[in-house]
């Protein structure tokens, strides 16, 4: 019983979480490049036109990943209950190893908050960069693509503040954690403390 | 080096558009074909093609019934430039030493930003997507040459020289005030009107868009302080709190 293990994510969530992260990390680097005129990151790729182009198509393959993504999380993330709320007001057990949290789903309330978070800022910057890059024929054209400018660089400050946190958490913050977006797979006993109504339901 | 710049004196403007020609002949632009509107304005709106145009504006008044304004419109060459400040493409907008808003076409990404953050809705894009506007001919200035625009005008309604000499002159002609004098930390594009500015068409206090100011001065350096601030949350937590060890887990 105690090395059984238990599948978390399928291939096709890892896979496109790779994709997400991958693509994140090109429209970020990119993203500096072009905010702050790196010229070392511009000499990465070639010259800001290629940079530009790198920039587009990872955002084509972010949108897409993260489509993708509402299969996996989001019919779970609106399920926010008494026990989510066990979870936010004790922070998680973050700042006490004293605290006793209440059972969690698949993913706990924290990450709930954190997938609406990604959700909604991703829709909101690939939408403003496709209307940046696309610029539809509508009325008003320059003030549409200044509010999009201006949501772009919002939801990037946003991205910027939670994913070097979520990377953390996923990492150094919980040992043992990393493993779900590489093989996919837990031992049961470390889910049970984890996600035990998630466990629960598998039948374990 | 003194900031050069252009005078323009709507009242000495004869609307004859020799600046608009001169302007294609230096820059070597093709002509537009434009259909009559009922005005001899001509064409209606700068292009990727057409750097400068002289604006008709019949503005009657009690005294003059016939009353005509040429206005030249072009770039206004920013010290503080809306343009500049949005553009994310190193090199492709610039200041020349003369205080012109120059451009290289090589460096420009197409993204079509200037065109939004441009306080008087200049930039215009070519057939490859790429930036056009006036430059100043900063071509011809870096050589100690007067534009095109400048060379050619017949009434001195576009003067070009070192800008403080060309205020002070106006000042002195008796035009209490310059337009372009302070705005946007001063335009290389002055104007001397008689009237209100709004008169010619013009924006009474033209800035950059406070999205573009807000983005500049508030937006950017977030983007570094917080993904510095949320690395260095997650060491110090890492630190004060430490990892949530399995056999600690409840």
């Amino acid at each position: 019983m105690g090395n059984q293990m238990i599948k978390k994510a399928n291939a096709f969530e890892i896979l496109n979480h790779w994709l997400l992260a991958g693509s994140f990390f090109i429209l970020t680097i990119t993203g500096f490049g072009f905010l702050f005129h790196l010229q070392q990151v511009v000499a990465i790729f070639g010259s800001a036109n290629t940079m530009k182009v790198w920039h587009n198509y990872a955002g084509i393959v972010f949108s897409i990943s993260l489509f993708f993504t509402i299969f996996n999380y989001l019919p779970v993330s609106l399920k926010f209950g008494v026990d989510d709320m066990g979870w936010i007001t004790k922070a998680g057990g973050y700042f006490s190893k004293k605290a006793a949290i209440p059972p969690q789903d698949i993913i706990n309330a924290g990450q709930k908050l954190y997938y609406l978070f990604i959700l909604f800022a991703g829709i909101a910057i690939a939408a403003s960069g496709f209307f940046i890059w696309l610029r539809p024929q509508v009325a008003d054209i320059r003030k549409w693509v200044l509010l999009s400018h201006l949501v772009h660089n919002i939801a990037f400050d946003l991205f910027m503040i939670a994913v070097p946190l979520h990377i953390y958490l996923g990492t150094l913050a919980n040992p043992g954690t990393l493993r779900i977006m590489i093989t996919g797979t837990v031992p049961v006993e470390w889910a049970k403390k984890r996600h035990a109504k998630w466990v629960q339901k598998m039948g374990y | 080096m003194a900031k050069k710049a252009l005078l323009i004196s709507p009242e000495l403007c004869i609307g004859c558009r020799g600046c608009q020609t001169a302007c294609k002949a230096w820059n070597q632009l093709p002509a537009i074909k434009t259909a009559n509107r009922g005005s001899a304005e001509n064409p209606p709106d700068l292009t990727p093609n057409l750097y400068n145009r002289i604006r008709y504006v019949e503005m009657p008044s009690e005294s003059n019934q016939v009353r005509w304004l040429f206005v030249s419109q072009r770039c206004m060459h920013c010290d503080d430039a809306g343009c500049i400040k949005i553009c994310p493409a190193p090199g492709a907008l610039f200041k020349t030493k003369e205080g012109a808003t120059a451009y290289d076409k090589d460096k420009c990404i197409g993204c079509k930003l200037c065109v939004a953050a441009c306080p008087f809705d200049v930039p215009r894009y070519d057939e490859k997507d790429k930036i056009s506007k006036c430059h100043l001919c900063s071509d011809r200035i870096a050589e100690g040459l007067a534009p095109a625009c400048a060379k050619t005008c017949p009434t001195g309604a576009i003067r070009y020289g070192d800008r403080d000499s060309l205020i002070q002159m106006a000042k002195k002609t008796g035009y209490a005030k310059v337009y372009g004098e302070t705005d946007l930390n001063g335009l290389g594009t002055l104007y001397a009107f008689k009237d209100s500015p709004k008169i010619y068409g013009m924006d009474e206090h033209p800035a950059i868009p406070e999205t573009v100011v807000f983005w500049h001065k508030v937006l950017k350096p977030l983007a570094y302080l917080g993904l510095g601030g949320a690395v260095a949350a997650s060491l110090l937590h890492y630190v004060a709190f430490g990892p949530k060890k399995d056999e600690e887990v409840k």
